[in-house]
């Protein structure tokens, strides 16, 4: 069988397949536009919260008046008691509570240390992280305007007062997502997953679609060529039809959310060309392990989970117990939403993902070979897979 | 009652025999949970990895790089000698942040210059990020208040208190709902019901794909066609009921984190979403005609699902349109339920709009209707030719 009438085959039963046309095509635009859809607004920016106002002075209304100020945060309600703002926080799904104690303004101007209790809802971290944040930055500005009135009042003069209050100042500049936006965060290892399922999902229905001889044709183009031609075949088409979709999510797709491309085009090809491949061999020794193509969407929409928190861009890889960080590096999702982060969010040296990278082309070798084995093992006669459960 | 259990019965023993929708009718959820669980057990990070560039190398800075690395949450693990070296460590993720302590830090204090420290913290990961910058201000403000109050006292001044001139006002930051801001407790709840939200789906359309795979008569075309839909489903709505309550349990009595509200609310809510859930499985189902097809559906459905709960990102901060699809998931109206119970501790009748919600779900009857009857009249049709 000629090359020309595998890739041919390969094709018309890849277009002629519903879902895989669902999956490839339709979906993997689809996802491009449905994931990052609910983090359009990036940060969470003026949350409502309730002050409890114990004092009344001029410098509490100062205060309150800081805290309004600030991105983060603003002044949606006042109650009168702590347990008011409770109720008032749980009825209208204010985001965190300021208590400002009796005497505030007397006891910050004698120096006599006034504590603000400041509270954020943190059932939602980033809300209360958010709000603790912004009244903090409030309490500071109002803690370094009462300490040059504390040192004046000393008769420290003036000059010695102004910026040098604090002996070392900390700077803390974000890096690499410089506005802390959720979209930077989220979408860029959130993409390299969708390319990788999608493609291992198509992958494993086409291959799974051609055990046996369901289709009633008995002479499929997949029996009439060697294995490893089918292999080689089936990962050239799905490898142009992945480069295409590649292409658009680490090109345009990320643009349109102005999510950082730092990567070069070369260090770029040089890590998409392992991972279709690998993803591709995965996906065909899937189809035939679990020899229907549901099995195979099923197994591959159930993992999509635990991968992302595995991965490690949401929670530290040291965090996460040893044997399930080595138990997912058998996926090359693993280290492909590594290394595409590194490379194109923050500039890594391409020398620095040179391991990640490795793997992936030892996972496509690994998963290669399985794959030839497979296809070979099975090829013409009735799978395991098709008997009927007892 | 003999003629439902005896239906019930064959159901049950029909959708047993297939060894996959067993799995996700019995082991494969909990151990799912578990490894969620497992993921984020730790509850709290620990040692996240610092870089130091100490251009200075003076008591001073000595004495702020210590107070950095004894924060539980950080730990200094690499020193470099310039800040070039450095930051192509935080580039290459080594390290998720750099201090950089400028040259005459301890002199520039010394005479009053107000020196700075600056660190640059990779953003990227954003709540390793933010747990990062919270953990070194922290460390720096002590480190650093210490100093003040040496200088205070080297003002010369008698009547300054120097505790009161370096912190005139002190704040409490107070986590409500969540004591101590464990990331396990505020991940695991939300990405447990969005996982079993998928699982729920998945297994309906699993279940009435069963029959199809064997090329017998599909259950549309049985005599009553709704009623045996909703037999077929009832395995699956004890069992997946079954699991959000052992999840309920695990987390709120083995583990026992808090639980301030009603379980009776929690575990009605549950029954709803379960069953709201395998009421789109169906339509799903009913509109691919194709376990395949359907289940790219369900993907695309429900994988999303945990982004939209808004609990990693605040539901009140999406757009229109993401609040619109948000709706249409079930699970987005259990999640509120779930917090407004076992976080808040709310009465029940202030969960009675997102009842309302989970009950919504059941109007999708009439489009599975609809299609049935379309199925039906395109499957007589079928017959009446062949």
């Amino acid at each position: 069988m000629s090359w020309y009438r595998l890739l041919a085959g390969e094709c018309r039963a890849i277009l002629t397949n519903p879902a895989i046309v669902l999956i490839v095509f339709i979906g993997v635009l689809f996802y491009s536009v449905l994931y990052p859809l609910p983090y359009l607004r990036e940060i969470p920016s003026e949350q409502p919260v309730v002050a409890v106002n114990l004092d009344g002075s001029q410098l509490s209304r100062r205060l309150e008046r800081f805290i309004d100020a600030t991105p983060q945060v603003r002044l949606a309600a006042r109650a009168a008691s702590l347990d008011e703002a409770r109720r008032l926080l749980l009825a209208r799904h204010l985001a965190g509570i300021l208590v400002i104690p009796e005497h505030f303004g007397r006891d910050l101007l004698l120096g006599r240390q006034p504590v603000l209790a400041l509270a954020g809802d943190a059932t939602y971290f980033l809300v209360s992280s958010t709000v603790l944040e912004g009244m903090n930055a409030a309490a500071r500005t109002m803690a370094a305007e009462a300490r040059a009135g504390q040192l004046l009042r000393a008769g420290v003069p003036p000059a010695g007062i102004g910026e040098q209050l604090t002996a070392v100042r900390l700077n803390v500049r974000p890096v690499f997502n410089a506005g802390m936006g959720y979209v930077q965060y989220v979408i860029p290892a959130v993409f390299v997953l969708i390319l990788h399922q999608t493609l291992v999902m198509a992958a494993g229905i086409l291959t799974a679609g051609q055990i046996g001889d369901r289709n009633g044709e008995a002479a499929g183009y997949w029996r009439r060529c060697p294995p490893w031609r089918l292999l080689l075949g089936r990962c050239l088409v799905f490898g142009l039809i992945y480069t295409g979709l590649a292409l658009y999510y680490f090109g345009p797709a990320l643009a349109m959310y102005g999510i950082a491309r730092l990567a070069a085009l070369e260090a770029l090809w040089a890590l998409i060309v392992p991972l279709l491949l690998a993803a591709t061999a995965v996906g065909i020794v899937l189809g035939r392990l679990l020899a229907q193509p549901e099995r195979v969407t099923l197994v591959v929409l159930l993992s999509s989970m635990p991968l992302v928190f595995a991965s490690g861009f949401i929670w530290p890889e040291t965090a996460i117990p040893d044997a399930l960080n080595q138990a997912v590096q058998i996926v090359p999702a693993i280290p492909a939403i590594k290394a595409f982060i590194l490379l194109n969010q923050m500039a890594a040296d391409p020398a620095a993902i040179l391991p990640l990278r490795g793997q992936l082309w030892l996972q496509a070798l690994a998963y290669g070979l399985l794959a030839w084995w497979l296809l070979g093992r099975g090829q013409g006669l009735p799978s395991p897979g098709r008997q009927q459960p007892t | 009652m003999a003629p439902v259990l005896s239906q019930l019965g064959r159901e049950w023993r029909l959708q047993a025999a297939d060894r996959w929708l067993l799995a996700l009718f019995g082991w494969l959820p909990p151990l799912m949970f578990a490894l969620i669980w497992a993921i984020f057990g730790a509850g709290l990070a620990r040692d996240l990895a610092v870089g130091i560039v100490d251009l200075d190398g003076s008591t001073l800075s000595r004495h702020l790089v210590r107070h950095y690395d004894a924060s539980p949450t950080l730990a200094v693990t690499h020193r470099f000698g310039a800040v070039a070296a450095g930051a192509q460590a935080l580039r290459s993720g080594s390290i998720h942040a750099l201090v950089v302590v400028p040259a005459a830090l301890e002199e520039d204090s010394r005479h009053r210059r107000s020196p700075q420290v600056t660190v640059f913290v990779n953003s990227q990961y954003l709540l390793i990020g933010r747990l990062v910058t919270s953990a070194l201000q922290q460390a720096h403000a002590t480190a650093a208040g210490g100093v003040d109050a040496v200088q205070v006292l080297s003002l010369g001044s008698p009547s300054v208190d120097p505790a009161a001139v370096v912190t005139p006002l002190a704040g409490q930051l107070n986590p409500l709902f969540n004591s101590g801001m464990n990331y396990a407790r505020f991940l695991v709840v939300a990405i447990i019901p969005a996982l079993w939200q998928i699982l729920i789906v998945a297994a309906t359309v699993m279940a009435l794909a069963a029959e199809l795979r064997k090329g017998e008569l599909p259950i549309w075309l049985a005599p009553a066609p709704l009623l045996a839909l909703a037999a077929r489903i009832v395995p699956g709505t004890a069992c997946f009921w079954g699991h959000g309550l052992l999840y309920l349990g695990g987390v709120h009595g083995i583990l026992s984190w808090p639980m301030h509200g009603s379980w009776l609310v929690l575990a009605a809510a549950q029954l709803l979403t379960v069953v709201a859930c395998q009421v789109a499985g169906i339509l799903l189902m009913l509109l691919a005609l194709d376990a395949t097809r359907a289940l790219s559906l369900v993907a695309a459905y429900t994988a999303p699902g945990l982004a939209f709960m808004g609990i990693t990102f605040p539901a009140s901060d999406m757009t229109p349109l993401a609040r619109g699809w948000r709706s249409l998931l079930p699970i987005s109206h259990y999640i509120e339920i779930q917090v407004g119970q076992a976080n808040y501790g709310l009465a029940p009748a202030a969960m009675l709009p997102q009842f309302g919600c989970l009950l919504l779900f059941f109007i999708l009857v009439v489009p599975i209707a609809f299609r049935v009857r379309m199925l039906r009249s395109r499957g007589a049709a079928v017959e009446s030719r062949s």
